[in-house]
C-alpha cells in the first residue's frame, strides 16, 4: 500500500504559482503538508488568494514576486528560500507563457518574451537552486514542458522552441546532476483548461478536442498529479524523462 | 596587504575546514586531502566536484570566488592572446601560471601545456589560497 509520498515538510518552490497549473501545484504539494513557496510575476491579487486559501485551509503557503527573466532577483530569492528554510528539496519550473502567431506574424517580443520566460527564466532559477541541491546531495527538478515541445502546432513556433529546449534541458542536467542523486524530470501538458489557454479552447474548441484521444481539455490538478509523483519517493529512480499528461494528443 | 603573497599561517587557518568541505564533495576522506595532492589526478574530481566544494567554501567562509577566478588571477595583465595561443598556453603564459601557482609541484607543469589541462594542477591548496585572498578582500572591505 503506497500512502506516503514522502513531500511532508519538504521544501517546495515553485515558478509562476498564482494561476493555473502552478497553482495547482503549489495546492497539491501544500495538501501533502510540503512547505511551499512560489514566484509569480505580476498578478500580485491572484497570489495573494493563493496564500489566504492556503492559510484559511491550515497550510502556510509563502509568495514571491520575482520575475524570472530577471536572473539576479531570482538567486535573490532563491537565496532568501534557502536561509529560511535551510534546503530546497523540490523545483518545479512552471512559469511559462504564450505569444501564439504565425511566424511572419510575430514580433521581436513576442519571440524574445517567450523565450526568455520559458527557457531563461528555467536557467536562472535552476542554476540558483541546483548549488543547494548539490550540496546537499538530494532533490527533484520537474520543469513543465508542454505538449509543443515534440509535436507541431501552427503558430507556435516560439511557444515549441522553448518547451523543445525544456525537453533537452531535462536530459542534459538529468545527466549532469545524476552523481549527485538529483533527479530532473519534465511533465508536458496538453490542452489544460487554464487561463494561458484560453484563446486556444475557445477558438477552435471541437477541432482541437477531436485530436485528443480522450475528447476533453485536460484540468490543472491533473497536471499537477504528475508533478506530485514525479516529486514524491516513488519516482526516485525515475530522471531525465518527459512524462506527457495530454490525454492522447494528436496534433497534425 | 591584498597583493602580497598568501603567508603559511593563512592558508592552514583555513585549511582544516576547507578540507572538511572538499572531501565532502569529493566523498573521501578527510586525511586524503594533502595540501599538495592534485584534486583531479590523486583525488578524482570531477568538474561537479569543484562546483560542489566552491560553493561550499564561499558559504562557510563568506567570501566570493568568481568563476573563472585562477585562469584570470594568473594571467593578470598579460593580453590573452599572449597567454594562450589554439589551447595551449604560451611561454609568457606558463610563466605566469607557474608563479600564481606557486605551491604545485614544479614538476607538474607540461610544456607545452593544454589550456584545458590546467584544472588537473589545482590542489586544496589553490583553493585555500583563494579562500584566504577572498578573507583579505572582506577584511579590506569592512
Amino acid at each position: 500500500m503506497l500512502t506516503d509520498s514522502g513531500l511532508a515538510g519538504k521544501v517546495v518552490l515553485v515558478t509562476g504559482g498564482s494561476r493555473g497549473i502552478g497553482r495547482a501545484v503549489v495546492e497539491t504539494f501544500a495538501a501533502e503538508g510540503a512547505d511551499v513557496t512560489f514566484l509569480f510575476r505580476d498578478n500580485k491579487a491572484a497570489a495573494d488568494e493563493v496564500v489566504a486559501a492556503g492559510r484559511a485551509a491550515g497550510r502556510p503557503i509563502a509568495a514571491e514576486q520575482v520575475d524570472v527573466r530577471d536572473a539576479q532577483a531570482c538567486a535573490e530569492a532563491v537565496e532568501r528560500l534557502a536561509e529560511r528554510c535551510g534546503r530546497i528539496d523540490v523545483l518545479v519550473n512552471n512559469a511559462g507563457l504564450i505569444r501564439d502567431s504565425l511566424l511572419g506574424h510575430l514580433g521581436e517580443d513576442d519571440v524574445r518574451m517567450v523565450l526568455e520566460t520559458n527557457v531563461g527564466g528555467v536557467f536562472n532559477v535552476t542554476r540558483a537552486v541546483v548549488m543547494h541541491m548539490i550540496a546537499r546531495r538530494a532533490g527533484k527538478i520537474i520543469n513543465i514542458s508542454s505538449v509543443a515541445g515534440e509535436r507541431g502546432g501552427q503558430g507556435q513556433t516560439n511557444y515549441a522552441a522553448s518547451k523543445g529546449a525544456i525537453n533537452a534541458f531535462t536530459r542534459a542536467l538529468a545527466v549532469e546532476l545524476a552523481p549527485r542523486r538529483i533527479t530532473v524530470n519534465a511533465v508536458a501538458p496538453g490542452v489544460i483548461d487554464t487561463d494561458m489557454t484560453r484563446a486556444i479552447r475557445e477558438g477552435a474548441s471541437d477541432e482541437v478536442k477531436a485530436r485528443i484521444l480522450l475528447r476533453r481539455f485536460g484540468t490543472a490538478a491533473e497536471v499537477a498529479y504528475a508533478v506530485w509523483f514525479l516529486a514524491s519517493r516513488y519516482a526516485d529512480y525515475i530522471t531525465g524523462e518527459v512524462l506527457h499528461v495530454d490525454g492522447g494528443f494528436k496534433m497534425e | 596587504m591584498t597583493t602580497s603573497e598568501i603567508t603559511r599561517e593563512e592558508i592552514q587557518a583555513v585549511y582544516p575546514k576547507a578540507a572538511k568541505i572538499m572531501a565532502d564533495a569529493l566523498g573521501c576522506d578527510v586525511e586524503q586531502v594533502r595540501l599538495d595532492a592534485s584534486l583531479i589526478e590523486d583525488l578524482g574530481a570531477e568538474s561537479i566536484d569543484f562546483l560542489d566544494f566552491v560553493f561550499g567554501l564561499e558559504r562557510a567562509f563568506k567570501v566570493k570566488i568568481p568563476r573563472g577566478k585562477i585562469m584570470e588571477d594568473a594571467r593578470g595583465d598579460l593580453p590573452e592572446a599572449e597567454f594562450e595561443e589554439k589551447g595551449h598556453l604560451t611561454e609568457r603564459g606558463l610563466q605566469r601560471l607557474r608563479a600564481y601557482l606557486s605551491e604545485v609541484p614544479a614538476d607538474r607543469f607540461r610544456s607545452p601545456m593544454r589550456v584545458a589541462d590546467i584544472p588537473k594542477l589545482f590542489t586544496p591548496e589553490t583553493f585555500c589560497k583563494l579562500v584566504a585572498r577572498g578573507l583579505r578582500a572582506t577584511k579590506a572591505d569592512a
